[in-house]
């Protein structure tokens, strides 16, 4: 798995702006979005703001980091059995 | 067993909204129910699965019903405010289809099925308001779902706000622009099927606007008209004038 992050701003209409586009092999599959400090013990963590394909989830989950939200996403794109 | 309840009892200030009562009428509501309960916020009063017990009127505190995934995401399809009731002819139903639980504490009188046909069958009025009561739930759940599967996050809120205000009116709870709001942010998002982040989000929107105020946990509506218009919110599913009707 190759997930390449790059760094954007995303207009989410709150506070939370600083993102990362994830990309899979040149494939967007999800965007990231961290939580701003309205989100009380949220605040920090990375919101699954888009997934794509394999990635999308009706109840969107939070990160703790940015290598957790990976390992996530790598795990909705591996093959399933 | 019979424990009086409060004087002016939710279920009838609610059927009152559907069918003129008499003395009588009135008399037999006030004492409905065989066995009273107290029980805290986040019980579970009916679980999927369970046989029937009986019909439940919620007299104080606020309820709602849902449904869960195997993954543990959840559903809400409705609330019960003081003076509703669970559905009236579940004494036809093997097992429970969905579970009822608590969001504050509450107070709750269990009715027998039996009893409730008796009262139907010797008091028409309350027959005819509680049958308009199950159309107008029915109804509030097609609303629902227009809710969550075709309004916008801060629209989902506004339109719950607003219902929520009007429903509480009727049964005293609420002022003409704010009420007692027990439930979180997480179980707002399970109501209105978006996630906890958009819910803040949107209330932050809807705060900006200065549509709403939230005070620990009473909710104050800024701009009522506003805070309708922004949900399209139209009362008439809530058939709150059918008393005049024929």
């Amino acid at each position: 798995m190759n997930l390449r992050l790059q760094p954007v701003q995303v207009a989410t209409g709150s506070d939370d702006a600083e993102s990362r586009l994830v990309y899979d092999n040149g494939f967007l599959v999800a965007v990231l979005v961290r939580l701003s400090g309205y989100h009380g013990t949220d605040a920090g963590k990375w919101y699954l703001e888009a997934g794509f394909g394999r990635v999308d989830d009706p109840s969107p989950p939070t990160f703790a980091d940015l290598p957790e939200a990976q390992a996530w996403i790598s795990r909705q794109l591996e093959p399933q059995p | 067993m019979n424990q009086s309840l409060p004087a002016r009892s939710p279920l009838i200030r609610k059927l009152e909204r559907f069918a003129s009562l008499s003395e009588a009428d009135r008399a037999v509501l006030e004492g409905i129910g065989t066995h009273i309960e107290n029980v805290p916020a986040h019980w579970d009063l009916v679980n999927e699965g369970d046989r029937p017990r009986g019909i439940f009127l919620v007299l104080e505190g606020m309820a709602y019903r849902y449904k869960m995934r195997a993954n543990g995401a959840r559903q809400i399809p409705a609330y019960l405010v003081p003076g509703d009731m669970g559905d009236l002819d579940v004494a036809l139903l093997d097992r429970m289809d969905h579970s009822v639980c608590t969001f504050s504490p509450c107070r709750v009188a269990w009715i027998k099925p039996e009893g409730l046909a008796d009262i139907q069958l010797n008091h028409p009025a309350i027959a005819r308001a509680m049958r308009i009561s199950t159309l107008v739930d029915e109804a509030t759940l097609r609303e629902w779902l227009l809710n969550v599967g075709r309004r916008s996050s801060k629209e989902r809120l506004a339109h719950l706000f607003s219902e929520l205000l009007l429903r509480l009116q009727v049964v005293g709870l609420a002022t003409e622009n704010s009420y007692a709001l027990p439930m979180g942010q997480a179980e707002l998002a399970d109501t209105t099927g978006m996630s906890s982040v958009h819910v803040n989000r949107s209330m932050m929107e809807l705060r900006r606007e200065g549509l709403i105020a939230l005070t620990g946990r009473t909710l104050t509506i800024l701009d009522v008209p506003a805070l309708k218009a922004l949900a399209e919110f139209e009362a008439n599913y809530l058939h709150l004038g059918e008393r005049g009707a024929a």
